[in-house]
């Protein structure tokens, strides 16, 4: 039996003691603010088919005081019949999102919880494209980001019915696959979730060789622990689908993939008897999150660079977290009745 | 057709987890020759590594040890604090604790060393609480150790389970202590005991008898106190 990824984190808690303070804290806060965004974007104008979603922290529902408003603008913006792309927008659709965007600019791009500078948030971003343009030339490190995005941790805080349409597509997209068979993971999904964790680090990399270590040790924290809580949120239902037959899977991933990421990993720990190992894990990123809510745990990490982190307390502490949360997972994967999955399909 | 969870559970041994790493206590031949010690960890795991300032005298070598930024290629490194030849007055001892470098995972104690344990707390969630054998008279089961972790909220479970075995042969206490602590566990200590009480290579018998509690722990390094046979 699978259990539910929805309240599974608190079901972790119970059967393993755990209190998971900052995550539950955590998740009450984002609850809160949620109905702050709703409120303070009610009024901003936006064409009918644009949804306005927080990626992130929101998406996690891990919302802390400092956390940045990672928005964007999707826009439904299906082609009409024997269109082959979105490209062919009129001057004024285009006037119409781009005076959508500076609106909500306006009401989330203005304070110190401002989007990121790495372009990726605070724009508009086609739904057509994301789903349309999936592997090969066209598919951009920026569309692959959004895509991820959206269908493995958002949050709509304006027009949810936009987001919920084109979280749907994306996901039909994945699943029309003619090699999708009962009893085996989704392969283009699960391809392209693997490709976009091994993207991330690969460019972590890549950004630090170009001399881009601008707060090197903030990224490198989030890289070890909330990336890797997104990738496996996104990998761990894949992987049970080999419980499901093919009419069952899009309605099992949609329930999966509809919770929280913490709430998909805690369900996946219950459901593979591994309550031990899931509580450590949890128990580790649960102390992260608190961490990142403490002012002097991020001035510390903002004046580290990759030479002098390793003699930082409080780097080496979340280290410490990170690979416990990551042996936790390993465990998860590699020594309970999912391991004969993961050594068919996790690696070729 | 065998269920895959049969499979699992059945190629599961000590000698195959995953991380898995030596004490440097069960090498007394090399004691105080620190470099020598963790040469010889290597040859059991590069992944995890205890090294054991059992006895107070050799804390200071220790210390100077790490002092010079050795490269060790593990990713788990835990110090065991001393449990013998203490004279070292305690407020001086957990100063020197806490001043271990960053790379120190876990900093194991035992709890009948503890004279006040609050002092003990600024060591954080580096501190490693472990619980004790027949022959202490405090920190052995899972209720003794609760003032110590009320002291010390944030820190973490040495599970020895050897010694758990001494205090309740039939591993009930063990669970308890697992149920209790297991979301605070860091490490497990790995052996059996002899019939003094001293760590000696797990044997057959006993590898199956803890097989239930270690699997509870496959996701945490086992340090082996006394070398595989």
């Amino acid at each position: 039996v699978i259990e539910p990824a929805e309240g599974a984190l608190r079901r972790l808690a119970e059967r393993g003691g755990a209190p998971f303070a900052h995550l539950l804290a955590a998740r009450e806060r984002t609850a809160q603010e949620l109905v702050d965004l709703r409120a303070r974007t009610a009024a901003v104008p936006l064409p009918a088919d644009a949804a306005i979603v927080m990626f992130g922290s929101w998406g996690r529902h891990e919302v802390t005081r400092r956390s940045d408003h990672d928005w964007v603008l999707l826009v439904d913006d299906r082609p009409a019949a024997g269109d082959g792309d979105d490209d062919g927008a009129s001057a004024e659709r285009r006037e119409d999102v781009a005076r959508a965007v500076e609106a909500v600019g306006r009401v989330l791009g203005v304070d110190e919880r401002r989007p990121g500078a790495q372009q990726v948030f605070g724009d508009a971003v086609s739904g057509e494209r994301i789903v349309r343009r999936i592997g090969l030339d066209a598919d951009t490190n920026r569309n692959l980001t959004h895509r991820m995005l959206l269908v493995l941790e958002s949050q709509p805080v304006a027009h949810d019915a936009v987001h919920r349409a084109c979280w749907e597509r994306v996901l039909d997209r994945y699943l029309d696959d003619r090699s999708l068979r009962d009893h085996r993971p989704p392969r283009f999904f699960l391809n392209d979730v693997i490709r976009y964790w091994r993207t991330i680090c690969v460019d972590f990399a890549g950004k630090l060789q170009e001399g881009g270590g601008d707060k090197w040790a903030l990224r490198n924290a989030k890289l070890r622990t909330s990336r890797k809580v997104l990738f496996a949120g996104g990998l761990l239902p894949i992987l049970l689908c080999h419980n499901v037959t093919r009419s069952e899977v899009r309605a099992f991933l949609a329930e999966q993939l509809a919770a929280p990421p913490t709430d998909r990993l805690a369900a996946a720990f219950l459901t593979l008897g591994a309550v031990d190992p899931g509580v450590r894990a949890l128990t580790a990123y649960d102390r992260f999150v608190g961490m990142l809510d403490d002012d002097a745990v991020r001035r510390e990490l903002d004046g580290l660079d990759r030479v002098n982190a390793d003699r930082s307390r409080v780097y080496r502490e979340i280290r410490r977290q990170a690979e416990e949360l990551q042996q936790g997972l390993l465990a998860l994967l590699f020594e309970t009745p999912l391991l004969p999955y993961v050594r068919q399909y996790g690696i070729f | 057709m065998v269920p895959p969870a049969v499979l699992v559970a059945d190629i599961h041994s000590v000698a195959q987890h995953h991380p898995l790493g030596a004490s440097t206590g069960a090498s007394p031949a090399l004691r105080g020759d620190w470099p020598a010690l963790v040469r010889d960890a290597l040859r059991t795991s590069t992944f995890a590594v205890e090294l054991a300032a059992l006895s107070e005298p050799e804390l200071p070598g220790l210390i100077d040890f790490l002092a010079s930024e050795p490269a060790l290629p593990f990713h788990f490194v835990s110090v065991h604090a001393p449990s013998k030849g203490r004279a070292m007055p305690e407020d001086e001892l957990v100063d020197r604790l806490a001043a271990l470098p960053p790379s120190v995972d876990a900093i194991v104690v035992h709890p009948d060393q503890m004279l006040e344990p609050a002092r003990y707390a600024r060591l954080g969630s580096r501190l490693a609480i472990e619980n004790m054998d027949a022959r202490k008279a405090v920190g052995t089961t899972a209720d003794d150790l609760e003032p110590f972790f009320d002291a010390c909220p944030e820190a973490v479970f040495c599970f020895d389970v050897a010694h758990a075995w001494s205090v309740d042969p039939e591993m009930d206490e063990a669970e308890r202590l697992l149920d209790r602590y297991a979301w605070r566990l860091r490490h497990v200590h790995v052996s059996s005991l002899d019939e003094d009480g001293h760590h000696r290579p797990l044997d057959d018998e006993q590898e199956g008898l803890f097989r239930p509690l270690l699997m509870r722990c496959r996701d945490v390094p086992w340090i082996l106190e006394a070398p595989l046979r």
